[in-house]
C-alpha cells in the first residue's frame, strides 16, 4: 500500500497550486460569477500552455500521456481554487472521444482539446433531471445523410460558450430503455440550436439547450448507432469521479481556511479554536476529508490501473456528496457571521458544493449503484 | 499510490485467513462472545497462534514475534477480528505491554515476559483507569511507596477489565505526590496480580462484560518490577504506542457482512428485505462507511512502516471506526425491526443477535481507550494544530 503521490504528481500539484493562486485567486473567481461567458478566456489559454487539457490524452494527439490519477491530482487544486471554467466537460468529453471515435474524429478533436482550442459541453440530462438511460427523450431522426435532433437539453453546464456538443440522442424507441441512444458530437454554432443560461445556487454557468430541427451530418455520430448508453455509462462515472476530486480540493481549502480562523479569532478573550467545540468540529471536518480522500484515490488509482471500479467511484461521489456538504457547514458556523458575507470565501465554496453534490448523481443516486454492485 | 498489498504481502494475508479459517472454533467464537474474558478455548487458540509469532508479530524474533511490518501486523489484527477469535479489545500484552518494555524495560523484565506474552503464555492486562482519572488519566491517586526492597501499593482502580483472568497487570500509580506536574509523579509497574492485598471485583457492563475494580491493599511489588525510570511512567504511556495504536475493522466488517447477506435472504412481506430501498439505501451507506474506515485504518499501518508517528490518523480511526460500530448496530436493528431487539439467548434472535449486541457493545467501545471526544481532541490539536 501506498497512500501518497508519487514525485511526478506532488510536481503536478505544487505546481497548480502556484500557478492557481496567481492566476486564479477570489477575485476572478468573483468577477465570473458576473461574467456571462463564466470563464476567462485569458486563464484558460494559460492551463492550455500548461497542457492541462490534454494531460490525460495520449501524445500521439497532443497530449500528456498521463492517467485519471493525474487527472485528480490536478482536479484537487482545481477544486481548491474554484477554477472558473469548462475544463471538466471539456476533458471529459476528450476522454469520451478518445474511447468511442474513429480515427478521423480522434485526430479531429483532440488536439484541439489538448490544445485548448475548444471547448466542449456534456448534453445528457433533460428535464426529467435523471443521469439514468430513460431521462433520454431528445431525439435524432435519419434523413439519409444527416440526422435531425430535437429536444431540450437541460443543465448543462458551459454549453453556451462550448464549440461543441457531446450530445446523447435517442435514436430508437422500441428497446429496452439503454437501447436506441445514440452519441453526437454536435457544433455548437449550428443553426436551431438555442441556450437560455440557468440562475444556480453556484453561480456556475449551467444551460438549457434547445435543439429545433438540428440537422448535423452522419460523420458526426460519435461511436456506434443506438449501441452509445455504454458509452455514456462510463463516462457518467468518470465524470463523477472528477466532481470528486473537485469537492475534495474545495473541502480541503474550507478546512484550511477555518482552522486558520478559529486559530486567529478571539472571542472570550482566546482563540476559538481553543475551545473543545471547535476542536470537535474540526477534527469531524477533517475525517470527512480524509475520508473522501482516500475514498477517492483508491477509485481513481483503479481507474487508472484499468481495474473495475464503479463500485468504488460510487462510494466515492456518495461519501463525497455529503462530507463536503458537512465540511461547508461546520466550516461556516465556526466562521460566523463573516462566513456568511458575500465579501469572504466561505460562502463561495458553500454554494458551489451544493451544487455538486447534485451533479453527476447525488449520494442518493449512488447509494443505489452501491447497493446494486453488492449484488442486492 | 497503491491501494493494495503487495504480492508478498497478499500472500501473508492469504496464509493468516487460511490458519484461522482452521483453528478457529466454534467453542472460541462462543467464549469470546460471553464476554467473559479468556476461557480455555482462548488460551489454548492464543497459544497455537504464538507459535506462529502472531501474538506479538511486531517483536523480534528471540521474544516470540517474527518481526512483522505493521502492515502485516495490521493483516494479522485485522483477520483476528474478522474471525471472532479474540476478543473485539486488544490483547493487551502483546499490544501493550511488549512494545513499552522493548523500549523502555530492563533487559530482565524484557527476557521474563515478552517472550511469554508472544507465546500466549500469560495475559497483562491494563491497570490505568481510577474512579477520578478517566479521561484526566494523569490524575492517578493511587500510591506507591519505597520501603526497602519493594514499593508498597494503596488505593483503587476501575474499568480494569482483564484482571480476572490476567496473571500480570499494567499497573499506573503515584511516585511523587509532590510532583509540581501530576503527570511526573506517576510510575509504571508490572504487578502479579496473585500478590497478596489484592481484590478484584467483577464490575458487568450493559454488553455483557465483565470488567472489573481492584482494590490494593498494602500490596508489596517488588522493585526490579518498575518499568524504566521511577516518575516516567505517564510518559512512556502515552509516548511508546505511537506505532502501536490502530483501530482495523475486521470485526466490524463481519458483522456487516452478515446483515448484507441476511438482507439477501431473508423475505419480508413476500420480497427479500434487500429490495426495500430504504434497506438498499441504509445498506449501501454502511458499505461506504466501511470502506472509509477500511483505508483510515491501512493509513494508520502504512504510516507506522514509513515511521511517521500516526499520532493524530490513529485517534481519527478509532473515533470513526467505534462510531461506525455504532451505526451498523443501529441500522441492523432498525432493518430487523421487532426482531432486532432480540438477544442472543433467544430462539426467535436474528443474526444470533449479533445485531442487538453490536448496538450495546459500541457504547462501551465509544469510550474505551480514550473516549472519542478525546479522540477529536487529538485530531484538532496535534493534526490541526489548534490552540489547547
Amino acid at each position: 500500500m501506498d497512500f501518497e503521490l508519487n514525485e511526478k504528481q506532488e510536481m503536478l500539484k505544487k505546481t497548480a497550486r502556484g500557478f492557481l493562486e496567481n492566476e486564479c485567486p477570489t477575485s476572478l473567481v468573483r468577477e465570473m460569477e458576473e461574467d456571462e461567458r463564466g470563464y476567462s478566456p485569458e486563464l484558460w489559454r494559460k492551463m492550455a500552455e500548461l497542457g492541462w487539457m490534454g494531460l490525460v490524452l495520449p501524445e500521439k494527439y497532443g497530449g500528456m500521456g498521463g492517467n485519471f490519477l493525474d487527472l485528480t491530482v490536478l482536479l484537487e487544486e482545481m477544486g481548491r481554487a474554484l477554477v472558473p471554467a469548462p475544463f471538466l466537460p471539456t476533458v471529459v468529453c476528450g476522454l469520451v472521444v478518445l474511447d468511442a471515435g474513429n480515427e478521423e474524429q480522434k485526430h479531429l478533436f483532440l488536439p484541439k482539446i489538448a490544445g485548448g482550442e475548444i471547448i466542449m459541453a456534456f448534453a445528457l440530462t433533460e428535464p426529467s433531471a435523471s443521469y439514468d438511460a430513460s431521462g433520454v427523450t431528445v431525439g435524432a431522426v435519419s434523413t439519409g445523410d444527416d440526422y435531425v435532433i430535437n429536444g431540450t437539453k437541460l443543465f448543462v453546464p458551459d454549453a453556451h460558450v462550448a464549440d461543441y456538443l457531446l450530445c446523447v440522442t435517442r435514436t430508437r424507441d422500441d428497446g429496452s430503455e439503454e437501447d436506441g441512444i445514440t452519441l453526437f458530437l454536435v457544433d455548437g454554432k449550428s443553426s436551431g440550436i438555442s441556450y437560455t443560461l440557468l440562475k444556480t445556487i453556484a453561480s456556475d454557468r449551467q444551460c438549457e439547450v434547445n435543439f429545433e430541427n438540428v440537422r448535423v451530418p452522419q460523420q458526426s455520430m460519435l461511436g456506434e448507432l443506438d449501441r452509445g448508453w455504454q458509452v455514456v455509462a462510463k463516462v457518467l462515472e468518470q465524470a463523477a469521479l472528477a466532481q470528486c476530486a473537485l469537492m475534495l480540493g474545495g473541502a480541503q481549502r474550507v478546512l484550511e481556511m477555518t482552522v486558520a480562523y478559529a486559530k486567529e479569532r478571539i472571542q472570550f478573550d482566546k482563540p476559538i479554536g481553543s475551545f473543545q467545540a471547535i476542536h470537535h468540529k474540526c477534527a469531524n471536518m477533517a475525517t470527512d476529508v480524509d475520508g473522501a480522500r482516500y475514498i477517492i484515490y483508491q477509485a481513481a488509482w483503479k481507474l487508472s490501473q484499468g481495474m473495475p471500479c464503479s463500485l468504488e467511484i460510487s462510494m466515492a461521489k456518495a461519501w463525497t456528496s455529503e462530507a463536503y456538504r458537512r465540511v461547508c457547514v461546520e466550516g461556516q458556523q465556526i466562521h460566523g457571521g463573516v462566513g456568511i458575507i458575500k465579501v469572504h470565501d466561505m460562502q463561495l465554496y458553500f454554494r458551489r458544493a451544493k451544487a455538486a453534490e447534485v451533479a453527476f448523481g447525488d449520494a442518493r443516486f449512488h447509494r443505489e449503484v452501491v447497493a446494486r454492485e453488492m449484488g442486492l | 499510490m497503491d491501494f493494495e498489498f503487495t504480492p508478498e504481502e497478499e500472500r501473508f494475508y492469504q496464509e493468516v485467513r487460511e490458519f484461522l479459517g482452521k483453528v478457529v472454533t466454534e467453542g472460541l467464537v462462543k467464549e469470546n462472545e460471553a464476554n467473559v474474558g479468556w476461557g480455555p478455548y482462548t488460551w489454548e487458540f492464543v497459544r497455537k497462534i504464538g507459535e506462529r509469532g502472531w501474538v506479538a508479530p511486531a517483536m523480534p524474533k528471540e521474544y516470540g514475534g517474527m518481526g512483522a511490518s505493521h502492515i502485516q501486523r495490521f493483516i494479522i489484527h485485522d483477520e483476528l477480528l474478522y474471525h471472532r477469535a479474540i476478543p473485539p479489545t486488544m490483547l493487551c500484552g502483546a499490544g501493550i505491554v511488549a512494545p513499552t518494555l522493548m523500549l523502555y524495560g530492563s533487559e530482565e523484565q524484557k527476557r521474563e515476559f515478552i517472550p511469554r506474552i508472544a507465546r500466549g503464555e500469560i495475559e497483562i492486562a491494563l491497570g490505568y483507569t481510577e474512579p477520578q482519572a478517566g479521561s484526566d488519566l494523569a490524575n492517578v491517586d493511587i500510591r506507591a511507596v519505597e520501603d526497602g526492597g519493594d514499593f508498597v501499593m494503596n488505593g483503587q482502580k476501575v474499568f480494569n477489565t482483564g484482571c480476572h483472568y490476567a496473571q500480570y497487570v499494567w499497573l499506573l500509580a503515584k511516585t511523587d505526590p509532590g510532583a509540581v506536574k501530576k503527570h511526573r509523579g506517576l510510575s509504571l509497574f508490572i504487578v502479579d496480580l496473585k500478590t497478596r492485598g489484592i481484590t478484584v471485583r467483577p464490575l458487568w457492563t450493559m454488553d455483557g462484560e465483565r470488567t472489573n475494580e481492584v482494590f490494593y491493599d498494602d500490596v508489596r511489588v517488588p522493585k526490579k518490577n518498575l518499568v524504566g525510570e521511577k516518575n516516567r511512567g505517564f510518559y512512556y504511556i502515552t509516548t511508546a504506542l505511537a506505532f502501536e495504536r490502530n483501530f482495523p475493522i475486521g470485526f466490524l466488517r463481519r458483522n456487516f457482512e452478515e446483515l448484507v447477506a441476511y438482507c439477501k435472504e431473508t423475505k419480508r412481506n413476500g420480497e427479500p428485505l434487500c429490495k426495500d430501498p430504504l434497506v438498499r439505501q441504509n445498506l449501501a451507506q454502511l458499505k461506504v462507511e466501511v470502506e472509509v474506515g477500511h483505508l483510515l485504518a491501512c493509513r494508520v499501518a502504512w504510516l507506522a512502516d514509513k515511521e511517521i508517528i500516526p499520532e493524530w490518523q490513529a485517534p481519527m480511526i478509532k473515533a470513526f471506526g467505534t462510531e461506525l460500530m455504532h451505526r451498523i448496530g443501529n441500522a441492523g436493528i432498525q432493518i430487523l425491526g421487532l426482531y432486532g431487539q432480540l438477544s442472543r439467548d433467544s430462539k426467535w434472535a436474528p443474526l444470533k443477535g449479533r445485531m442487538e449486541y453490536l448496538y450495546r457493545h459500541a457504547s462501551r467501545r465509544m469510550i474505551s481507550a480514550g473516549t472519542n471526544d478525546i479522540m477529536r481532541n487529538v485530531i484538532a490539536t496535534r493534526g490541526l494544530g489548534l490552540p489547547r
